[in-house]
């Protein structure tokens, strides 16, 4: 289990070391152009061998270097064969490449920013193209990718514009933990810290609590990314591709690059403008035969307003209501509250870059601002984003390189979501279908600017007092970049050192405002209410060395890496809660009688050595072995130090035999195996208990004196012998290129196993503690992903590609609780499979309960059912109440099957793609049907409506029919109070018209005299229309939840949105 | 060049060479949070978080018929004699997390530290204290291993005989409380007694008292033995002896929030309960009761319609909903609902009010029953007034609106003499009022003693067998993550259901 590299340190360094040299140059220019058809190619490499000179070749395929006589250039591009031209006297060189149909030529950016051919990789990736985020984009970019890249599974949440994507590469493995890939920008992992709150979570994923009931979005690490600034981004998808990256990479890396120099002479400047529309998806589907009301009467005078009920008489010609306000109104059905209340949003964003390239280096400046209206009307986000990227190569051998990206983020209300109190969604989601939505607007307060009561369940805030009156403003400044110096001692060798930092301040304010109907008075002196205001800050500093070889030895050849790396977070908090105001309406702490304290402070590291080997022979065989250390501060020294290494190699079969078929193009095949460790679920002082002190005092008995109340911190028992989680990937891999290159397939299979998780497990609250956290367990994922590409016509006009990406997943609970030697241990005794609980619904776990069961599949939702007898019938008691049996087993909450189907056409330059998604094989619980269902709007509460009582369809507990009616509205609400989950557990699956984009680029219709160089308009179309889905009124993605591994169990969020828009390219 | 790069590069790679994981024992040190802190600080907080949970309204109040609620869902419960699991679970989950965790922490702390004694005893007695309140409503349940995730890393604990629980719940208040030293340290922090050790002796004492007397019914002999002991070992003597939370306005009282909040407009004053008072002409009666004349919703419920004549009040009936109700509002001619007698939330369930765990008045009423069985010396007669008393004389501790004047105590005494032909009914009875508020006890007490008489919910659709809910359900929780250990409390106790009687019960 331990194993360890003899090792004595770590060495980080910056250095500043000056070169100069000077050269006796001429200039060689020149056109490069396809062999095959004459047209120019822009961005050839052109590189002056064995020097680090070089430029690309500009949107004409035209190019300018200087270039000493003797020297030799290369001309190298993507697909095409590499051509070297030795360098006289000429001084125009124009050059036709050859296209090479065996040849991948993809490079792709692999762990630590090393540049590889695809063709080299022993390991699957998915890279999207910058058209692929930019064009039909959303305003956390991720989520503009669903259904694109096979085996990553991208899910939004109900929580607003500026909400998290939830990303998952492979499933899901941890039980309790994170599950998110690390992100990388420029070589260099970045925070990604998810503010998406997560109530009732047993997890040890970090989410973050807000105080109070409040229970925002705040974004995540992505959210702050311009999408116009992203060069190229792969994902590496296995344990294999992430080996290097060690710890936080053993669910994936998403590795971005951003732009760094522009491609052409002199300097480029680039505009991009989108604007989209994003209508509300109202989906709900109410029974509006029977209105407000409770028990089968409507409101009149003499009874009480139901506001949240729906229980009330058959609607018919001429019935009046009265309202809360005292307000006689006709009693007939409001079908269009959601949309009277919600508005259309819209993004605006405009991106001005300015760049410029040389052979010697460049920069990429980019300023953008994006403007976001929510379609909750005081819900607003703005971007501003501040992108240098720089390289630039000194003297002969030093490369100097960075970026540095500035973003400045206002969001302003976030939508409370998965949450009852102050959620103005909830809200929206169980007024009575007879209130008129005018009246709420009209009446939201009384005469003493109080909330207006008007339903007697008080948490039900009217929205227009809780629009008015409640506000949650996020700031976060943010920095992050990184310097590398690449010195290149010899042609084969190099040395390199990084440093990178993620910087960033976030200051939050909300409030619970003064006046609500469901807060408690003041004290005399002062109004209710409270307000908290907090500020976070988090540095991550990475700071590494590289060390790179590279010689060939005839047919061998040997790249070898070795390095390391210091990974340093520090993250602080400081949050005040004041409750009760002295001057109305006046939200500032100071202005508040009692006030709540909390300072929060972390810092951890992890330190790392590794090197890699690749051998290759003759370009078509490759074995490439690497080895990584960690050392965890978070863990015992016994436990902290852990070594890994992975194995991998790919052969191009094409290449190596010479009777291949003709048809077959390319041929490859890969494997490999690797292994990571991780503390990642394990937060920093997690080995001790703490003890605290209450902000407050209490009076001491009858005395005037006052005495502190202490605390014991926290609900988790705390273990001061955590183990590092072991990940142990094997992948094969199949890539194919055939006919003329019109059909490329390329599959993998892959078989994961995570042992030794770190979770932390529900206990027994008599044990004083909620939860434990333990080293448990071993899960299995287990799937294939394939990325099929299909042109079914080509012809000189006309172009139709289909492609087909998609992924099977399973992750198999193998074991629970293993013993140090590895074997089971039967946890709590039960005689059960082994399990454990690690998160609960917000109302109780009755609604849906997401366990780990052994010999399950991971995240299974488990919820109180309705006792049935041996014929499946349902059982009532003697009162006519269905019996229940508390937490029975439905299914998982993960989907099994992940994809997308785009298909592109090409008529003369106009391209039109649409792209349909899915995702298939898990279940859910619907918290938004569970509300319609006990305040009577769910369609399935009208059975019974014309006597208000119901017999249930079933047996009584003695095996006779039923016969025994009971009260109607107390009959559906069971579903509250005792929590039967069973009802709205519903299939989770969807198929989706994602996207549809229509585009054409000017350019070739742009003289060459105009100051526009360039032009490119696309219409684009996102989350357009749902094909098929199982849950009622909402649409599947509308989850609450950002939690981990709270999957599956959604409560009320914001209606998903269905947009339209534009996209401008102009480059001048 | 090259070769100044290259050592350079080095030489920075060899001085910071020392070891991987230097610091990191130190870095893994949290700067900013204690492990330790002053027990007596633990014990503070453990009793002021024993304050009732708002769940004992729904239940335990209710099912002793002094409040109800004619609404459904989340506010199902003894109204309808139905289950509500979020409910039922309210007192496992605020006494567990909150109070035994933090005693047991105290206790094993000082345990073997002779000058922190006297805090060690009254960890135990106050263990003992939150014990009764939660094995009363469950029946079997943690105890010998309750509350040691940390201690012992025991996270599924057993669950014991309820027997076995109050056969230590006896000893640990015996021990303890005759082990409290007046001459030990003085714990001065101590928020309820100010470290009195007197007074923390006298609340042992009765809590003793409270113990034994639970017994009544199932071993008259060992509840004979540990209540001769509590007498013998000196229980309160007065008002000032009493266990109460004396809420702030930075620690406000459960029931204050929840009353004046979200159910402001939820809750009424039972018929029993307003009649029982009216009948006698109780001044309790307009210390407690305040009537919305006339209010047709919650937001009417306004200062200007408020009455707080003991005349006017008009107490709601049980065994109705929201609906059925209606006919019962037209022939009392009332607006609404919501016209109805409410516990007055400006006065006695505000949210700074006051929370009375264990009083002197409840203690001169067992101590009546007591002496009535002959178990004690002392004329059952003067403890029955002295608890009556005293309990009247509480009313001012929660607001000056609310205090009962002597004349008017002394009055309602002469009126309604103690009556040695219905002793136990009247003790028990005025047991009853003593204990409004404190729905654990008052429903305990109700179970052991048969008092007072009250009828059956006459509710149509209910979930019980018998007249009254007899337990608390256990948390579906423990059902997911203690199953073994539960299942075998199910299999000695029985079915885990409202009618399943507690030991002491049978």
């Amino acid at each position: 289990m331990k194993r360890s590299l003899p090792c004595s340190g770590i060495a980080v360094l910056l250095l500043l070391l000056l070169f100069t040299q000077s050269f006796a140059q001429n200039r060689v220019s020149g056109t490069v152009s396809s062999a095959k058809d004459k047209t120019p190619l822009p961005g050839v490499s052109v590189i002056v061998k064995n020097t680090q000179r070089g430029t690309i070749t500009d949107s004409e395929g035209k190019y300018s270097i200087a270039v000493s006589s003797g020297e030799t250039l290369v001309f190298s591009f993507v697909g095409f064969t590499l051509k070297e031209i030795a360098i006289s006297n000429q001084s125009v060189v124009d050059v036709a490449l050859e296209e090479d149909v065996t040849q991948l030529g993809e490079v792709v950016v692999t762990a630590l920013g090393i540049k590889k051919e695809a063709k080299k990789l022993g390991y699957a990736t998915a890279s999207v193209t910058p058209d692929q985020i930019n064009i039909n984009r959303t305003v956390n970019f991720m989520n503009a990718l669903q259904g694109k890249m096979a085996g990553v599974n991208i899910t939004t949440l109900g929580s607003g514009p500026a909400g998290t994507s939830k990303v998952r590469i492979r499933g899901q493995s941890s039980f309790g933990g994170t599950n998110a890939p690390l992100i990388v920008i420029n070589g260099v992992p970045i925070d990604n810290t998810n503010f998406a709150l997560a109530q009732g979570n047993q997890g040890s994923d970090g989410s973050i609590q807000n105080r109070g009931n409040n229970n925002s979005d705040g974004g995540d690490g992505l959210s702050s990314i311009n999408p116009d600034d992203i060069e190229s981004m792969t994902v590496l998808k296995g344990a294999t591709a992430a080996a290097l990256y060690g710890s936080r990479a053993k669910d994936g890396v998403i590795m971005i690059t951003t732009k760094s120099k522009g491609t052409g002479r002199g300097i480029g400047v680039e505009f991009n403008s989108n604007f989209t529309t994003d209508i509300p998806m109202i989906l709900t589907d109410w029974q509006y035969e029977y209105g407000q009301g409770e028990g089968g009467v409507r409101p009149t005078t003499a009874n009480p307003t139901s506001g949240v009920w729906s229980f009330g008489e058959r609607f018919q010609p001429g019935m009046t209501q009265v309202l809360f306000n005292g307000v006689t109104v006709p009693y007939e059905p409001q079908r269009n509250q959601l949309r009277q209340f919600l508005r259309n949003g819209n993004t605006f964003t405009n991106t001005i870059s300015l760049s410029s390239g040389t052979e010697r280096g460049g920069f990429n400046l980019s300023i953008a601002n994006m403007d976001n209206t929510g379609i909750m009307p005081n819900n607003s986000f703005n971007r501003k984003t501040f992108n240098l990227g720089f390289t630039q190569t000194l003297g002969e051998k030093l490369i100097i390189s960075g970026n540095a990206n500035y973003s400045k983020e206002i969001n302003r209300n976030p939508p409370q979501f998965a949450q009852q109190d102050f959620s103005v969604p909830t809200v929206l989601y169980t007024i009575a279908n007879s209130m008129p939505m005018d009246v709420l607007r009209d009446n939201a307060f009384d005469a003493q600017g109080n909330e207006y009561i008007w339903s007697r369940f008080r948490n039900r805030t009217n929205p227009y007092f809780n629009m008015a009156r409640k506000f949650e403003n996020i700031f976060r400044d943010r920095l992050f970049g990184n310097l590398t110096l690449r010195y290149n001692i010899k042609d084969w060798l190099y040395a390199q050192v990084r440093v990178g930092q993620d910087f960033w301040t976030r200051q939050q304010e909300y409030n619970f405002p003064t006046g609500a109907a469901s807060l408690a008075p003041a004290p005399a002196g002062f109004v209710n209410g409270s307000f908290v205001q907090e500020v976070r800050r988090l540095r991550e500093v990475n700071a590494d060395f590289l060390i790179g070889a590279t010689r060939k030895f005839g047919n061998f050849g040997l790249d070898a890496t070795f390095g390391g790396n210091q990974l340093y977070v520090q993250s602080e908090l400081n949050s005040v809660q004041g409750t009760d105001f002295v001057v109305r309406d006046l939200y500032t702490i100071m202005n508040t009688r009692v006030r709540d304290p909390i300072y929060g402070f972390s810092e951890r590291k992890v330190n790392s050595l590794y090197g890699a080997a690749e051998f290759s022979y003759k370009n078509f065989l490759f074995l490439n072995l690497t080895a990584r250390n960690d050392w965890f501060s978070t863990l015992s020294p016994e436990n902290r130090s852990i070594l890994y290494p992975s194995v991998t190699s790919s052969f191009v079969f094409s290449d190596a035999f010479n009777n291949m078929p003709s048809w077959l193009n390319f041929g490859k095949i890969r494997a490999a195996y690797a292994e990571v460790g991780s503390d990642t679920d394990v937060g920093a002082y997690a080995n001790n208990l703490f003890y605290g002190i209450n902000a407050n005092l209490f009076p001491i008995g009858t005395t005037s004196g006052q005495a502190p109340l202490g605390f014991i911190s926290g609900l988790t028992v705390p273990n001061a012998n955590l183990r590092p989680m072991r990940v142990s990937e094997a992948e094969i891999g199949l890539e194919l290129k055939m006919f003329n290159n019109r059909v490329s397939v390329d599959f993998a299979f892959y078989n994961k196993i995570t042992k030794d998780q770190i979770v932390s497990a529900q206990i027994s609250d008599a044990s004083g503690f909620t939860s434990t956290r333990i080293n448990s367990g071993q899960s299995r994922n287990r799937g294939f992903e394939y990325l099929i590409n299909v042109v079914p016509f080509q012809s000189d006009n006309f172009r139709w590609e289909v492609s087909f990406n998609g992924s099977y997943n399973t992750t198999l609970v193998q074991r629970i609780i293993t013993d140090d030697n590895g074997t089971d241990r039967d946890y709590n005794g039960d005689g059960r499979p082994e399990q454990i609980v690690v998160g609960n619904s917000i109302w109780n776990a009755g609604q849906g309960q997401i366990r780990q069961v052994v010999g399950q599949p991971i995240g299974m939702l488990f919820a109180n059912a309705y006792a049935k007898d041996a014929q499946g019938r349902r059982i009532f008691d003697d009162a006519g109440f269905p019996v229940v049996v508390p937490l029975q087993p439905f299914g998982t909450t993960i989907p099994k099957w992940v994809g997308g189907i785009t298909n592109s056409f090409n008529y003369k330059g106009i391209l039109l793609s649409f792209l349909i998604d899915y995702k298939l094989g898990h279940i859910m619980s619907s918290g938004t049907n569970f509300n319609a269902w006990r305040h009577g709007l769910h369609k399935g509460t009208l059975p019974g409506r014309d006597t208000y009582r119901i017999v249930g369809e079933g047996v009584n507990q003695r095996g006779e029919v039923n016969t025994v009616s009971a009260p109607l509205q107390q009959y559906y609400e069971q579903v509250r109070s005792r929590d039967i989950g069973e009802q709205f557990i519903y299939d989770a699956g969807f198929w989706k018209l994602r996207q549809i984009t229509a585009g054409y680029d000017f350019t070739k219709h742009i003289p060459g005299s105009w100051f526009i160089k360039g032009l490119r308009l696309n219409f684009v179309a996102n989350n357009v229309l749902i094909l098929k889905k199982w849950v009622d009124n909402i649409d599947p993605e509308q989850v609450g939840y950002g939690s981990d591994n709270l999957n599956g169990l959604e409560a009320t969020g914001v209606p998903t949105t269905r947009s339209f828009g534009f996209n401008l390219n102009v480059k001048f | 060049m090259k070769k100044i790069f290259i050592y350079t590069f080095l030489s920075f790679a060899m001085l910071s060479m020392s070891s991987c994981d230097k610091g990191f024992d130190e870095l893994n040190v949290n700067p900013i949070a204690a492990t330790t802190v002053d027990r007596i600080f633990i014990l503070n907080n453990a009793i002021v978080s024993s304050s009732f949970p708002t769940t004992t309204i729904n239940y335990d109040i209710g099912i002793v018929q002094q409040m109800v609620t004619p609404n459904s869902g989340v506010l199902t419960g003894a109204n309808f004699n139905q289950i509500n699991n979020s409910n039922a679970e309210g007192i496992w989950v605020n006494y567990y997390r909150n109070v035994i965790r933090n005693t047991v922490d105290v206790i094993e702390n000082t345990k073997n530290v002779p000058t922190r004694a006297n805090l060690n005893n009254m960890a135990r007695i106050w263990k003992a204290f939150a014990f009764i309140i939660v094995t009363d409503a469950y029946g079997d349940v943690p105890y010998f291993e309750a509350g040691k995730g940390f201690l012992e890393n025991n996270t599924f604990p057993k669950y014991d005989l309820q027997e076995a629980i109050y056969t230590d719940i006896i000893k640990e208040l015996t021990e303890a409380s005759a082990a409290l030293n007046a001459s030990g340290t003085v714990e001065s922090s101590d928020v309820m007694y100010a470290g009195n050790i007197a007074k923390w002796k006298r609340l042992g004492y009765s809590l003793l008292l409270r113990a034994g007397m639970r017994l009544s019914k199932v071993n008259p002999q060992r509840a004979q033995q540990a209540v001769q002991a509590a007498f013998q070992g000196g229980v309160m003597q007065s008002n000032d002896d009493n266990a109460v939370i004396r809420h702030t306005a930075n620690y406000t009282y459960p029931f204050g929030n929840l009353l004046n909040a979200t159910e402001a407009a939820n809750y009424y004053m039972t018929d029993v309960f307003v009649n029982a008072l009216r009948s006698t002409n109780d001044p309790r009666l307009g210390a407690i009761a305040v009537r919305y004349v006339g209010a047709t919703s919650g937001a009417g419920q306004t200062a200007a319609v408020a009455n707080r004549n003991p005349e006017v009040q008009i107490g709601m009936p049980i065994g109705y909903d929201n609906v059925s109700i209606t006919p019962i509002v037209n022939s009392l001619r009332l607006a609404s609902f919501y016209d109805f007698s409410q516990v007055d939330r400006t006065r006695i369930v505000k949210p700074i009010a006051p929370c009375f765990l264990v009083t002197y008045a409840q203690t001169q009423l067992l101590l009546a029953e007591a002496a009535q069985r002959g178990w004690v010396t002392g004329n059952p007669a003067t403890y029955y007034a002295n608890g009556v008393r005293a309990h009247m004389q509480q009313f001012a501790e929660y607001d000056a609106a609310s205090a009962i004047p002597t004349a008017a105590i002394d009055a309602w005494l002469a009126a309604n003499p103690f009556n040695p032909a219905n002793a136990l009914q009247q003790i028990n009875t005025q047991y009853w009022i003593a204990s409004f508020l404190n729905g654990p006890e008052a429903w305990a007490n109700f179970r052991r003693s048969g008092f007072p008489a009250l009828r059956k919910n006459p509710y149509p659709s209910q979930q019980i067998q018998g007249n009254f809910i007899n337990r608390m359900v256990y948390p579906i929780s423990e059902n997911a993550v203690n199953q073994a250990n539960l299942r075998a409390a199910i299999q000695r106790q029985g079915a885990d259901n409202l009618d399943t009687k507690v030991w002491w019960d049978k």
